[in-house]
């Protein structure tokens, strides 16, 4: 277990790397000149020609890409030009933020799911699971921008339940800013774990050791809770690690209609003024974000069903 | 009354049924309350749409960072709130331009920085304005400060700013916006000479009390403040690039004060939520078809003047602005000086004329291209102003281009046609900076180049008399349409809107002057 540890995250490194070198090389590609759009109308000779060498623009790409390189080992990921705050001050402030609203998200969604696919496994072809499956895809089918405008404007504005916009102070302020927001990224993942969880427990419903628990007598509940749900849940477990992407993406758009601090509004904002250091510095920790969560999905997996480290 | 009694069973399913229901129970009151979330009575929430960079007025960015500089510093003097520009004493009891290079001023004695950095003086004035036109600081807001030479110190709390040559928009710009901004001499060189995103003293009638990146800033009353009394404790900016997403936040009670879009002027005009009121200011910004007239398939006067005649600019305000808008007649704003009443050509599109100048050009199959940033807005306009020149014969192609790529037009040769849009400081010199032979290529797109209006520009930034500038301005306007290389479209508007309790002060493009925010 050790070994396939050390394996794993050793090529979730290599996938940072070669992910860090494509962003940096493609942040360079697109067109504009950074220094006249950061510095706008009232950039002077003089002062494009600071913040150029301030950036390093003057150099080369790939002492560019050495120097940034360079800075990581020595974990400096930079300086925001406009603030000259260090940008790892500036990405690690905002990335709570998107954390704790896609672990909610991600939290509801996965308990919801799991209880309406394993229920409706447990109950094959009556109306109940017909029902499950009728609201599972209307969820599925629910785009998320329109689940969060509609509850937008029924739970915020008409009824003021929730609050509509900002992440709040405190615990319970911030759990209540989050209700609106993790609903509008949730929504969809209830449907598709639902679905997943039903369609893996009915070929587990139908594996022998299922039938040995029932020769036993063990109870139903027993049976679908414990030793099928276990290894139902394995593809659930895979699918919410390479979610984390889906995730991240959706809490973009998540963080600019209800106004949320966080990762993804930070890449919009910095891409937009060409703030080279604060899009990589957010493209670097979000990327190892997503590289983390497979990787841990796969040493869950792992420890769930030894057979998956033979895979690596 | 006989009150029965059912058996009470203690086991550990009833156990958590009774802990859950007492949770939820707890739950209800913090997430089921309505107007939970609306503004606190002593706090004023409004909309910013963007979050602050610096505290430094030296390296402010612009509006978004002055809403807060603003309110935490002082200036000589401060824009007065109302529907026509002007300017109202702030740290300064006494201002006078005794001579066209020379103003003189003496400070307030009871204005004091926080942080033990003691009581402002002239020193602060001296050192925070000469502070902007060094080349050491590298501030981007130096052009602002225009000709200023030096601050000529002549007591604890006088002075007298002295420039190189006369300059306008001192007035205007420099003294009550960005740059003019006074802070602490002494706590800035306790800082190493550069202020951060923190503050190092400020002496304003609020203190920013706390910034949370992306999220919000909150300034609060100044316990030391000596002027009059702000009306709010505390007022929270909340940085929200998107007007519906705010619209959203003010309809649901949670801002007090914001822009909208001129998408939904129609209908806040109707009536606007929660007892509030919709006011409608025109903008400073000013949107214009530009013609490249470097470019070999726009060098017939005859052709480009077809061009402005065939665009119907009131199509444009009805179809992109919803027609919440007024029609332009140049690049200076109404109620600006040298705003002219009207431009040499009509909103109105003239196609017998527009195709009666294509003929005398003697052009054929003409096809041309429009460059547009990838906004809604301008698009429709680029897309309504395509069927318009089809009406008379000529084939556009719409670019659609990103920000970024869009910007660097000016070092695009091949640019033929372009819609843009700028900005500017309540100064129409602001305005014309930009059209300037010496900013062909930089800014000034177009490639206009012309003497006249060269020395227009220079000359109206030294005439103090108003009237005289109002003058200069609009035949600077006129240079530039007898051109054809311009058809004005619009200054935009900036409607706002605010809630019932807040009594708002405004300057006369909308934007929020916060210190000042009374309420009812």
């Amino acid at each position: 277990m050790v070994k396939y540890t050390i394996k794993r995250f050793g090529l979730a490194a290599l996938i940072l790397l070669v992910a860090v070198t494509t962003m940096f090389l493609m942040i360079r590609a697109v067109p504009g000149d950074p220094v006249s759009i950061m510095l706008g109308p009232r950039a002077t000779p003089e002062l494009k020609a600071i913040l150029t060498a301030q950036m390093a623009l003057d150099q080369p790409i790939w002492r560019q890409l050495l120097i940034y390189l360079g800075g990581l080992l020595r974990g400096d990921l930079g300086v925001d030009v406009f603030s000259q705050r260090s940008v790892s001050d500036i990405v690690f402030q905002q990335l709570p933020y998107t954390l704790e609203l896609i672990l909610v998200s991600i939290g509801w969604s996965a308990m919801l799911g799991i209880a309406m696919g394993a229920y409706a496994a447990a109950h094959p072809n009556t109306m109940i699971d017909r029902v499950t499956a009728a609201i599972s895809v209307s969820f599925i089918a629910a785009p998320a921008f329109v689940v969060a405008l509609l509850t937008l404007l029924v739970f915020a504005v008409k009824l003021q339940w929730f609050p509509a916009i900002g992440a709040g102070e405190g615990f319970a302020d911030r759990m209540s800013h989050l209700v609106l927001p993790s609903i509008a990224i949730g929504l969809s993942w209830v449907g598709y774990i639902a679905r997943l969880v039903r369609a893996s427990m009915l070929e587990v419903m139908g594996e022998s050791h299922i039938r040995t628990a029932r020769a036993f007598g063990l109870s139903e509940p027993r049976i679908v809770g414990i030793y099928a749900l276990r290894i139902a849940i394995l593809p659930v477990v895979t699918v919410i690690g390479v979610g984390m992407g889906f995730l991240l993406s959706s809490a973009v758009f998540t963080e600019i209609v209800f106004a949320r601090p966080g990762l993804g509004k930070l890449v919009i904002d910095s891409i937009t003024t060409r703030n080279y250091p604060v899009v990589m510095g957010s493209v670097l920790v979000s990327t190892a974000l997503f590289v983390i969560s497979t990787a841990l999905a796969d040493l869950i997996n792992a420890i769930l069903d030894p057979r998956a480290r033979a895979d690596l | 009354m006989k009150l029965e009694y059912a058996k009470i069973t203690m086991n550990r399913r009833s156990v958590l049924r009774g802990a859950s229901a007492l949770g939820v129970a707890a739950a209800l009151p913090a997430t089921f309350g309505s107007q939970a979330y609306a503004a606190d009575g002593n706090t004023l929430r409004v909309r910013s749409y963007g979050d602050m960079s610096t505290m430094d007025p030296a390296h402010s960015v612009g509006v978004v960072d002055e809403e807060i500089h603003g309110s935490v510093y002082n200036k000589l003097i401060q824009y007065k709130p109302g529907k026509e520009w002007g300017w109202q004493m702030d740290a300064a009891t006494m201002i006078e331009q005794v001579d066209p290079t020379h103003i003189k001023f003496a400070l307030r004695d009871d204005i004091g920085f926080t942080n033990g950095f003691g009581s402002m003086s002239a020193e602060d004035v001296k050192f925070s304005y000469e502070r902007i036109i060094d080349d050491a600081t590298a501030s981007p807001n130096k052009p602002d400060m225009g000709s200023l030479s030096h601050v000529e110190v002549t007591g604890e709390r006088e002075g007298t700013i002295v420039l190189n040559a006369p300059f306008a928009p001192l007035w205007s710009i420099a003294l009550p916006y960005i740059t003019g901004n006074i802070v602490s001499k002494a706590a800035v060189e306790a800082a190493g000479g550069r202020i951060g995103t923190d503050p190092v003293a400020e002496s304003g009638p609020y203190l920013r009390s706390n910034w949370a990146p992306k999220s919000k800033t909150t300034l609060t009353r100044n316990p030391d403040w000596k002027g009059d009394a702000p009306a709010w404790d505390n007022i929270e900016i909340l940085p929200i690039d998107d007007e519906n997403t705010a619209e959203i936040g003010f309809e649901a009670g949670e801002i007090d004060f914001t822009r909208v879009s001129l998408g939904s002027v129609e209908r806040y005009r109707a009536g606007v939520p929660n007892g509030g009121t919709l006011i409608e200011n025109p903008s400073l910004y000013y949107l214009w078809v530009g013609m490249n007239l470097d470019h070999p398939k726009l060098q017939n006067k005859k052709l480009r003047q077809a061009i402005q005649y065939a665009i119907d600019v009131p199509s444009i305000l009805e179809a992109a602005y919803f027609g919440a808008v007024e029609a332009s007649t140049g690049i200076i704003a109404p109620g600006l000086a040298g705003n002219r009443a009207k431009g040499l050509i009509a909103p109105e599109a003239d196609f017998a004329k527009a195709a009666q100048l294509l003929e005398e050009s003697g052009e054929t199959n003409v096809s041309l291209t429009l460059d547009v940033i990838n906004k809604t807005t301008f698009t429709t306009t680029a897309q309504i102003i395509q069927a318009t020149l089809a009406s008379i014969g000529i084939a556009l192609e719409i670019n659609v281009l990103e920000s970024g790529a869009f910007w660097e037009s000016g070092s695009n040769e091949n640019l033929q046609l372009i819609l843009n849009r700028y900005s500017m400081t309540p100064d129409p010199y602001y305005a014309t900076s930009w059209f300037t032979s010496e900013q062909a290529g930089i800014w000034n797109w177009e490639k206009f180049r012309n003497d006249e209006f060269d020395q227009i520009h220079k000359a109206a930034a030294e005439e103090t008399d108003v009237a005289k500038r109002a003058v200069m301005y609009e035949r600077a306007q006129d240079l530039m349409e007898e051109s054809g290389a311009y058809r004005f479209i619009t200054h935009e508007a900036s409607p706002v809107v605010h809630s019932a309790g807040v009594i708002p002060a405004l300057r006369p493009d909308g934007l929020g002057l916060y210190r000042y925010f009374g309420k009812t």
